[in-house]
């Protein structure tokens, strides 16, 4: 839809062809259906002459009236006296009726004139404001700064019959820029730019651009462009605001997080120290006769306490060497499947409750990596697995080798990971939201991530056939080039 | 009585270690610089020592180095998790076994008696042992596994040898290498996995549950089976 069709020239007191033709053709129609009436009653005559000159004003315009009235004046003395057909323009009855008829064609041509302007107008002006309209709707949708202005120089492009949109901003001082482009159009048409204000600061300019050959950029097209411009630059800001609003709540959550963990961490290093120093000084106690069973019962704890501490602190240590960049493999050639049956080995009194199950290719060719961060990768996996699958369920260790990588998948029969969390999951700290009592760290995941990773490889959260959890991980054969 | 060497320079280590080792009826020397270890394993002459890695004026793999010039006497490396290269380097030197940091007592203790016992000269190993239902003959170089004869290639056999001469012991890739293939070799683990990959099925070991070869990642592998002597 062409919202302004270029209707300025098309003004009061314009001459067209078809107000030309009715102008004179009315006269002659009033001319033929008068003539065998007119010498003997003049009066009709001049009704109809005076019918076809509001008719020729009405329908041809201005031009056409006072076409029709001019020639309505010459005609009507030719046929109302005998004899008819004789030029004459004497009589002051002659003057009179043409000066009466010019008067007639003047002033309804005028007010048809005026009347269909306004007319035309109102129509320019309820598509205008529907154009606006749709413009805001669509604008006020887009939720990125740079995606509102390039939506803004697409839509623009064929109400305005333009060939080419291109705008500049600055915006929290970011150039921004968007284009908009119709093909196979001669540049250097007739161009207009318009500025962007954010009050009454200009923020960048719009330049629009006709092919080639085109009709020139009216004052309507003009103004029309303005409030688009200022339409596209409110809904900039509301972009703009809403970006920074966005940030701001990010900004709030990741230092809620922190805290979180913070306190977390703190909390998981002083819980076991605290059994620890209550268990050690109660056995201490010369006070108090604590009999084998208790004493037991307090060592054990101590014991354990102790192993949990370890792992705390083993885990804390690898995060800082990842944060600190010095997780270097050590790489040597390796076979994963042997990784897996390793760690399997070790850590069978800790998957007991559980039914652990291998698939292994038949063949599977070396991997460089380094087998002792590999088998922490592993052990952190089926930690997760046997801490949080009930105990009885099935853990499935997959090895294959697919597009020139090695894939481990483990899969449990545990709640698994709701799939909003599945990427915030391997950050440090995190800790699932179906399993807050659930004893860990939430460093197993981050720290299985980093190793991967700096394998070349990638880790993610799988989705699981049935219920529960699938954790997968590929590693690259080659080793990545830096 | 057994003397234990303890070398620390953490006081609270040596205290806690000198008081269970004590316990169990070992006599303790504690020390906490290389240069005491080196000096008391050659005054004293300890039948085991204790090293912890870190220490402030050697490096521990300096101190194995130095103290194997002019001993054999079993060490056990005190170290912690992450010095994996160190670990490598000090069993590379001569070091007998590792223990990480922190470790139960009783886990120090077995390997602290398995290390004694192996240095101990006594007779020389029975030509023929037993390990459940494998029999490993060595004077006859025949292996058998539920009375059938094993076919194993002479390479597969010597890692088995290898093996079964150094029960218990922690044997570094590089060892086993240099033992099996020859002096020229040393970082080619790949070789050795795939034997010892072989091996294992033949002596149809479970890697998931071994009960003849256990793999140390990244540092090499163990011969858990205690054997019994075979029919001669």
């Amino acid at each position: 839809m062409v919202v302004n069709e270029g209707s300025e020239s098309e003004g009061i007191a314009r001459l067209t062809l078809r107000g030309v033709v009715i102008g004179l053709v009315t006269p002659g129609i009033a001319t033929v259906v008068t003539f065998p009436v007119a010498p003997a009653s003049p009066e009709i005559s001049i009704a109809f002459f005076m019918l076809a000159v509001v008719i020729a004003a009405v329908a041809g315009g201005l031009w056409g009236g006072l076409i029709a009235g001019i020639l309505a004046s010459t005609i009507r003395p030719l046929v109302v006296e005998s004899p008819q057909l004789t030029f004459r323009f004497d009589t002051v009855e002659d003057v009179a009726t043409g000066v009466v008829f010019l008067s007639v064609a003047l002033v309804v041509g005028l007010l048809v004139g005026q009347a269909s302007e306004d007319r035309a107008r109102a129509l320019r002006r309820e598509r205008e404001a529907r154009f606006l309209g749709t413009l805001s709707s669509t604008l006020h949708t887009r939720e990125i700064p740079d995606r509102v202005l390039d939506e803004f120089a697409e839509v623009l492009m064929e109400p305005f019959a333009l060939s080419k949109v291109e705008i500049e901003a600055t915006l929290d001082g970011t150039n921004v820029r968007a284009v908009a482009k119709s093909d196979g159009n001669v540049v250097g048409g007739p161009r207009v730019s318009v500025k962007l204000l954010a009050g009454e600061t200009s923020i960048g300019t719009l330049v629009a651009e006709r092919p080639a050959g085109s009709r020139p950029f009216s004052r309507d097209d003009q103004l029309l462009l303005e409030a688009a411009t200022r339409q596209a630059t409110a809904a900039l800001d509301r972009a703009r605001l809403d970006a920074r609003a966005r940030n701001a709540q990010l900004d709030a959550e990741t230092n809620q997080l922190r805290a979180a963990m913070f306190s977390s961490v703190t909390h998981d290093l002083r819980t076991p120290l605290a059994s620890i120093k209550a268990g050690v000084t109660s056995l201490l106690d010369v006070n108090v006769r604590h009999d084998p069973t208790q004493e037991r019962e307090l060592l054990t704890t101590i014991l354990e306490e102790t192993d949990r501490l370890n792992r705390l602190v083993g885990n804390l240590l690898d995060l800082a060497r990842i944060r600190a960049g010095a997780l270097t493999p050590n790489r040597q050639p390796a076979a994963m499947d042997e990784i897996v049956e390793i760690v399997l080995a070790r850590m069978r009194p800790r998957l007991a409750g559980h039914t652990v199950t291998t698939e292994f290719p038949t063949t599977l060719p070396d991997v460089s990596v380094d087998p002792v961060q590999l088998d922490q990768v592993l052990t952190n996996l089926l930690e997760n697995a046997g801490r949080h699958a009930p105990v009885g369920t099935e853990i499935h260790v997959s090895v294959r080798w697919m597009h020139d990588a090695v894939q481990v998948r483990i899969a449990d029969e545990g709640p698994g990971i709701p799939l909003e969390e599945r990427d915030r999951v391997f950050d440090a700290f995190y800790r699932g939201s179906s399993t807050p009592d659930t004893p860990g760290s939430g460093l197993g995941l981050a720290i299985a991530q980093a190793v991967v990773v700096a394998h070349g490889g990638r880790i993610w959260i799988d989705d699981a056939a049935q219920r529960g959890c699938v954790v997968a991980f590929e590693i690259p054969r080659e080793e990545p080039q830096p | 009585m057994n003397r234990v060497l303890v070398v620390d320079d953490e006081p609270q280590i040596r205290r806690a270690l000198r008081t269970s080792l004590e316990a169990h009826g070992y006599e303790v020397q504690a020390v906490g610089t290389g240069e005491e270890a080196v000096i008391g394993a050659a005054e004293t002459a300890p039948e085991l020592m204790l090293l912890d890695l870190g220490l402030p004026d050697l490096d521990g793999t300096e101190v194995i180095r130095r103290v194997r010039g002019f001993t054999d006497l079993p060490i056990i490396v005190l170290s912690v998790r992450e010095a994996q290269h160190d670990k490598v380097a000090a069993l590379d030197a001569g070091a007998d076994d590792y223990v990480t940091k922190p470790f139960a007592m009783e886990e120090l203790l077995a390997r602290a008696r398995a290390a004694m016992r192996r240095a101990q000269p006594g007779e020389p190993p029975a030509p023929s042992m037993r390990y459940g239902s494998l029999e490993v003959d060595l004077g006859r170089r025949l292996v058998t596994l539920d009375g059938d004869a094993l076919r194993l290639t002479p390479t597969e056999y010597l890692l088995l040898e290898a093996f079964v001469t150094n029960p218990g012991k922690l044997l570094t890739h590089q060892w086993l290498l240099r033992k099996v293939w020859g002096q020229g070799y040393g970082t080619e683990t790949t070789y050795l996995r795939t034997y010892v990959r072989a091996l294992r099925k033949k002596l149809a070991d479970d890697a998931q549950a071994p009960q003849l070869i256990v793999t140390e990642p990244g540092v090499g592998y163990r011969w858990i089976a205690e054997g019994s002597g075979g029919e001669a």
